[in-house]
């Protein structure tokens, strides 16, 4: 099986010709200055998080792990989760996002995917996790359902699908995303 | 048919309605941006609901049959007899419906009296389309569904005529029979054809039901989740629920299941995917191909395979 990262989630939602570009063509992609200042922004964040309590999250205590590395075989999958809340025996997986636009569909599926792999780590369901908008400073529950989790296990197959045919997926809908995209000059048919 | 049992309802507060509340459905996805991506059709083509929906043929080369090839293939045995049992349901609702306006409240008696004359629908004009053995098997089970139907309308009447002595006929209608069938809607805006018919709609909290004869199969959902996203386009409310009815006759006796499920993103996105491929299929005239594991009823099997 094809081992894939938890960010490929990400982006074959975002556009799934960005799957293409990192595995199929692989070309550079250079480091946007949006990038560059998430990663600031989230040091801060580890650094005032440990500080907070759990109100925030809705939990009455807790305890945060930071920066787990997660794998799981059977699934194929890895990534790097920024922090996860345990508590009272159940797992929270929590994302820092730096959006000004609330939590998308492509973090939505990210943390699913983390939350998935966390349930492989622990060997424990997750039910549910949270989304960290950082501008906002608040956390966005969201629930782990088994139709979610069913999606994410679908896109893990039409990313291996797109690996393995080696087949240019059509450009996404969204022309907003493809203004924003590091990839755009090598998407001839995007104007 | 439409009726909740109580353990139904139960979970449908207790369970269905909060979930769906609590649950955040992403903006994009609902009905009511049907005016940008990923909503916003791509072609201008408009299709039917259950072309959509139905994922029948493995390789969806039904639809193309029809829409470029323009083969007109005749339903199937159990098609029809889905759509002639639809129908008795939907004769039996409304005949309700006008017996209460026609006699009023006052006149309950004589509204008994007439619902309980047993429903006859006249299917001889299918006759021909159908087996003698699956004509009869027919007739036989429009018979229990329109009686069991019947009585079922007039428990739910005398439950509210006990409780309400100074009820009127229109709120007795809304009280005793909450859904609209055949809900017509123009689906337009998403690309789908502008004379869509829902099978039932209720209000309380909005919910689509879609009432199904056959085997269970996981694409039935996206037949509530295409009228979910209709109705937000053409209303502007958020409709989060959906119902198939499954009916199945066994023995001279009916079944009933209910499969009550939230339209979350992932139906949502489902939904938009297969409106998005199949249009372009006919748009730009792909053949998908014959199937490898075609089932033996397809209307189109002669089409495809000679
Ligand atoms: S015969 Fe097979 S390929 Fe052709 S429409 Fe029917 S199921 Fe599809």
């Amino acid at each position: 099986m094809i081992k894939l990262r938890v960010t490929d989630v990400k982006q074959y939602i975002y556009c799934p010709r960005i799957i293409y570009f990192t595995y199929v063509c692989p070309v550079e992609k250079k480091i946007t200055r949006k990038m560059e200042y998430g990663k600031e922004e989230h040091l801060e964040l580890d650094r005032l998080e440990k500080r907070r309590t759990f109100k925030r999250y809705s939990l009455s205590e807790g305890e945060r792990r930071f920066h787990q590395y997660l794998r799981s075989e059977r699934l194929g999958l890895e990534g790097k989760l920024d922090m996860h809340i345990v508590s009272e025996g159940e797992y929270f997986p929590v994302e820092f996002k730096h959006t000004r636009k609330g939590p998308s569909l492509n973090h939505k599926y990210q943390l699913v995917s983390y939350a998935m792999l966390l349930e492989d780590y622990y060997n424990k369901p997750v039910r549910y996790g949270f989304l960290y908008i950082i501008p906002e400073k608040t956390p966005y529950p969201i629930q782990i359902t088994p139709n979610a989790r069913i999606f994410v296990k679908d896109v893990l197959e039409k990313i291996r699908e797109i690996i393995l045919k080696e087949r240019i997926p059509r450009p996404n809908q969204h022309k907003g995303r493809c203004t924003d995209c590091e990839y755009r000059n090598y998407c001839g048919d995007v104007s | 048919m439409y009726f909740l049992t109580d353990e139904e309802r139960k979970q449908l507060l207790k369970s269905y309605l909060p979930k769906s509340r609590q649950m955040d459905i992403a903006d994009e996805l609902r009905g009511w941006n049907w005016n940008q991506p990923p909503l916003e059709p791509v072609y201008d083509i408009k299709l039917a609901l259950y072309e959509i929906a139905n994922s029948y043929c493995p390789t969806n080369r039904d639809l193309f049959l029809r829409r470029i090839d323009g083969v007109k293939a005749r339903p199937n045995a159990a098609m029809l007899r889905g759509k002639l049992l639809h129908q008795v349901l939907v004769d039996v609702l409304v005949r309700a419906k006008k017996l209460i306006y026609l006699h009023g409240v006052g006149n309950y008696q004589e509204f008994l009296q007439e619902h309980k004359i047993p429903f006859k629908t006249n299917f001889e004009r299918y006759r021909s389309q159908l087996s003698e053995e699956e004509f009869s098997s027919l007739a036989r089970d429009a018979e229990i569904l329109a009686n069991f139907e019947t009585s079922r309308i007039v428990a739910r009447i005398q439950e509210i005529l006990i409780k309400q002595p100074y009820i009127a006929e229109d709120s007795l209608v809304s009280l005793a029979i909450p859904v609209v069938v055949e809900q017509k809607l123009d689906g337009s805006f998403l690309g789908l054809s502008q004379n869509l018919s829902a099978d039932a709609f209720t209000f309380s909290e909005p919910m689509i039901i879609d009432l199904k004869f056959g085997e269970p199969k996981k694409f039935h959902r996206l037949t509530t989740t295409g009228y979910a996203l209709v109705m937000e386009a053409i209303h502007e409310f958020p409709v989060n629920l959906g119902c198939l009815v499954y009916a199945e006759f066994k023995n001279g006796r009916l079944s009933v299941k209910k499969d009550i499920h939230i339209i979350d993103d992932e139906l949502r996105q489902w939904f938009i995917e297969e409106r998005d491929e199949k249009m372009r299929m006919i748009y730009e005239e792909i053949d998908p191909g014959i199937a490898q594991n075609c089932y033996d009823t397809c209307p189109y099997y002669r089409n495809c395979l000679g």
